[in-house]
């Protein structure tokens, strides 16, 4: 059995706002949700990088304590995008619980703000500090923490599916979702992917100098992918969530259809866990050509993974260059809110869906010039307003895991 | 403390702690809010700052049989009374009696 897929509802919670109409003025007025990175009482004085990808205004969250109560700050941005995506969807409560509604749902791990309430305890030695460690601690922080929440939200009693490979979390989470409805194991999923604000992660590439940090006292001027200037990564935090849903019982409940995800794709490099990979990426992006059975002239825009850092602009070039040549545009949405990690493949997903809908394509911000490196693929510097028939987007991870998924916009 | 201050305080908990607003005295706390395993040990947490006392291990799982307001008082009390000068007696001997 192989069924059409499509998506019916997406919300998100991104540096450059919440929900839709705010994203879209975002992305036409080439505003950054680049600012100085927060600081705290852990590592943040002593990161070189002082720039973050931050959602800096208030969410009305409205949760109840029965709720809250298993919930970290990451599983907050899920549940909520979750909220907004069924709300929007208008399914009957009675089909959300009824077992044909799955979630897969991920993040990069769990909860780092619980988590790094547990190791102080821990390394306090002492008694009364570890009798303090809550009851829902573990809830709150282990890695399925944001799909399982979702699930007990709203009491969706199908498959679950809880990504966590980093930067390809929440695409894996609409393949493995898009496969299931496909396949015919699930009538629709929930799925998408959410990171908190995390000192550490920016460490992490800190210390790796994958980091950008010539841009520290001008936070919207970067990240700056395919540019000859870009100096590297900008962590980032936010959610996202789509629903997706099988076509003709969509269309026979009169859903809106935002578009239709047409294939998937997720391979390996099998070898170096950090460096970036041609021939892996490249591959990826043929296979989801071929389970979309379109060819490369059909696709219109690339969302690029494009984090900025030196060696992974250049190799995603020259990949999209080998699969698709100079034809289709090429965007780099991470150059308005950094690199959102588990989140960045729903968000970027999001953020095509509403530049479908509107007829047109955001550029790549800060790209100014263009490094002869990455030249030979077809830049957005401005925007440009046409149709967008079909879309690729691709997400690559630490981890040597590489994703595409190739979306449709008229089913 | 009286048994009616015990009562009011438990009350302040589930209201302020887990937005349970004057819960019946004799129902199933489960089945009425959805009061599970993970309330039932925040809630001896509280008890434990109320008290002033950390609970033992035996005390503590004593109360995982607990399904209403009114032997949570019973329970407070006991422990109360446990916590006496010369009331010393371990809180699970206390249940075992019928107190």
């Amino acid at each position: 059995m192989q069924r059409r897929v499509v998506i019916t509802a997406a919300s998100a919670i991104t540096p450059i706002g919440h929900g839709r109409e705010d994203i879209l003025r975002s992305l036409r007025e080439g505003y950054s949700g680049v600012k100085p990175l927060r600081q705290d009482d852990l590592l943040a004085p002593f990161i070189h990088s002082q720039v973050f990808g931050t959602v800096d205004y208030p969410i009305p969250f409205d949760f109840k304590r029965v709720n809250r109560k298993t919930m970290g700050p990451v599983s907050y941005y899920a549940c909520q995008v979750a909220k907004e995506v069924l709300e929007a969807s208008g399914l009957e409560q009675e089909f959300i619980t009824s077992g044909r509604l799955g979630v897969a749902f991920g993040s990069t791990h769990g909860s780092p703000t619980v988590q790094r309430d547990i190791y102080k305890v821990f390394h306090s030695r002492d008694r009364a500090g570890v009798s303090s460690i809550g009851a829902v601690d573990y809830l709150k922080s282990m890695v399925h923490t944001t799909a399982v929440n979702i699930t007990k939200m709203f009491g969706i009693t199908g498959r679950v599916i809880a990504s966590s490979t980093a930067c390809t979390t929440s695409s894996q989470s609409i393949g493995f979702g898009y496969e299931a409805v496909r396949y015919g194991m699930q009538d629709a999923m929930l799925c998408g992917g959410a990171d908190e604000y995390d000192t550490t992660t920016v460490a992490v590439f800190d210390n790796l100098l994958a980091c950008s940090t010539a841009f520290n006292d001008e936070p919207g001027r970067t990240p700056r992918p395919f540019d000859v200037r870009r100096d590297g990564l900008v962590v980032g935090e936010g959610a996202g969530a789509v629903l997706l849903e099988e076509y003709e019982s969509a269309r026979r409940r009169g859903a809106t259809i935002l578009a239709e995800v047409v294939g998937f794709a997720c391979n390996n490099n099998g070898g170096d866990l950090i460096l970036p990979n041609l021939a892996g990426i490249r591959e990826t992006l043929r296979l989801a050509l071929r389970d979309a059975d379109m060819a490369p002239d059909e696709i219109d825009l690339v969302s690029a993974h494009a984090t900025a850092t030196k060696m992974g602009d250049i190799i995603e070039a020259q990949a999209i260059s080998a699969v698709y040549g100079d034809r289709p545009l090429v965007t780099a949405l991470k150059s308005y809110m950094g690199h959102t990690m588990a989140s960045c493949g729903v968000i970027e997903t999001i953020l095509i869906l509403y530049m479908m809908q509107e007829g047109f394509v955001a550029p790549t911000l800060n790209l100014e010039e263009v490094d002869e490196r990455c030249a030979m693929i077809r830049h957005v510097p401005s925007l440009v307003k046409t149709p967008v028939r079909a879309a690729a987007v691709q997400n690559f991870a630490f981890g040597g895991v590489n994703t595409g998924l190739i979306l449709r916009k008229e089913p | 403390m009286t048994r009616e201050a015990i009562e009011a305080e438990i009350r302040r908990i589930f209201l302020q702690e887990f937005e349970i607003e004057d819960p019946a005295m004799d129902v199933d706390l489960r089945e009425a809010y959805q009061f599970d395993s993970i309330d039932a040990i925040e809630l001896l947490v509280e008890i434990e700052r109320f008290l002033g006392s950390e609970l033992t291990m035996e005390e503590k799982k004593r109360a995982m049989d607990i399904r209403t307001v009114r032997q949570i008082c019973s329970y407070v009390e006991e422990l109360v009374r446990a916590r006496r000068p010369g009331g010393s007696l371990p809180i699970g001997d206390l249940c075992k009696e019928g107190s």
